[in-house]
């Protein structure tokens, strides 16, 4: 059996306080939106995802099985799943946005204790991802 | 749903006039991997013990694939594999020798099984179990636990001893476990992070009755940490629903609430007129939260 391609693009942490499998979930919608996983692409199956991170099969089906029903994903018989091709493209700017709402809203916690300042943290952030402010 | 392996209802169990567990309704379906956590004396032990009929209950029922568990028949203890948190070796054999006593016993073993996982754990065989580590001990009563393929794996504190490597590869055995269809594991554990891995249930014991029980997922969703920022002070007593614990002061909040359902945040920013920030708890620090 040789490992699937894509066998390390997820990173899973068991002791964070969200639960493996929206974890799973959250990351192939991000990597779908963005386009870094194209439609076609084969997914590890649900063995070697639980024995790769040590963790639940029944975990990582369940978040398969959520992503199949969202129409992200494809079961195919007897072969692996794959990201679903067709009417969905990567996801429009307000959409992408959303998906890091959680985030930002932790951030904007964050910088309101401490005081700082909306431009100050935009820099910060333009930086952090390699761009010129 | 198919029949549960293991139920208790309304377990209790008392040593003289002292009370070790009372009042536990719990159930097992086939196919999960239960994770029992709880503070050291908190009765997991003894919970194990009374579900596997070592001793008998003192008040409600138990029972194992449908068999009341204090008189299981000998072939449905066949279909179980316990690992006892004080292993029950016999310093004068070797490790074959345990395992060829234990095979004969059952009747059925799959040899290919513990000679690969002896050679993965680098488990000496020849060597007296005198002479061996607690570590490798451990491994030992593992491996006499899974040679038969039991459908039911119940450890008491597998772990304890095992470096983390070890830890890492029972896990792994565990969860081919649990990978395979119709097998059922139920353990204990103080090392949470563990049980995060491979446990889709967990228990909560606490002082001698389980607190709450459910999926994994379940508890990380619905137990969870709110800090507050309002515009005005902040009553001391938070008109915040399922507040388990909760720190007030001046404008901002800090409470744990369980019952959590992300619905409920926008009409709570309404409501205390603030930033509420949601933040989901590792199971450690649930576990603490709500035993605090």
């Amino acid at each position: 059996m040789h490992d699937s391609p894509t066998l390390r693009i997820f990173t899973l942490q068991p002791s964070s306080g969200i639960p493996i499998y929206r974890q799973l979930i959250d990351q192939v919608r991000r990597l779908v939106a963005s386009g870094q996983l194209a439609p076609g692409t084969e997914l590890p199956s649900v063995r070697e995802v639980a024995a790769e991170y040590t963790v639940n099969p029944t975990t990582i089906s369940k978040a398969y099985s959520l992503l199949e029903g969202e129409g992200l994903l494809q079961r195919n018989r007897g072969k692996p799943m794959t990201i679903a091709g067709g009417r969905q493209k990567s996801g429009s700017l307000p959409q992408r946005l959303r998906q890091v709402e959680a985030q930002v809203d932790a951030l904007v916690l964050a910088a309101r204790q401490l005081d700082l300042s909306s431009p100050d943290l935009c820099d910060f952030i333009a930086k952090k991802m390699g761009e010129e402010s | 749903m198919s029949a549960p392996v293991v139920t208790a209802r309304n377990l209790g169990k008392a040593i003289g006039r002292k009370a070790i567990l009372h009042d536990i309704t719990v159930e097992v379906q086939p196919g999960s991997v239960v994770g029992i956590i709880g503070k050291n004396g908190a009765g997991k032990s003894t919970l194990m013990d009374v579900l596997l009929g070592f001793s008998p209950a003192s008040s409600g029922s138990s029972h194992v694939f449908g068999h009341d568990s204090f008189t299981l028949p000998g072939e449905v203890r066949g279909r179980i594999g316990f690992v006892p948190q004080q292993d029950e070796l016999v310093s004068m054999l070797n490790g074959r020798q345990h395992v060829d006593m234990t095979a004969a016993l059952l009747g059925r073993w799959n040899r290919e099984l513990t000679d690969r996982l002896q050679r993965a754990w680098g488990l000496p065989m020849d060597r007296h179990v005198q002479k061996l580590s607690g570590g490798e001990r451990q491994k030992l009563s593992i491996l006499l636990a899974l040679g038969h393929e039991p459908d039911l794996l119940v450890l008491d504190e597998p772990v304890a001893a095992l470096d983390p490597i070890a830890r890492r590869q029972f896990l792994q055995e565990l969860l081919l476990i649990a990978g395979s269809p119709g097998r059922t594991v139920l353990f204990s554990t103080h090392i949470v992070s563990d049980l995060e891995r491979v446990a889709d249930q967990i228990w909560m014991v606490r002082e001698g009755t389980v607190v709450w029980a459910g999926p994994l997922d379940e508890l990380k969703e619905s137990v969870v940490r709110l800090s507050i920022t309002a515009r005005q002070r902040l009553p001391a007593d938070l008109p915040v629903p399922g507040v388990v614990s909760a720190s007030v002061q001046g404008h901002r909040a800090n409470a744990v609430v369980s019952g959590w359902n992300e619905a409920a945040l926008p009409g709570l920013r309404e409501t205390l007129d603030a930033d509420v920030e949601v933040e989901l708890l590792s199971l450690e620090d649930l576990f603490v939260e709500l035993h605090s």
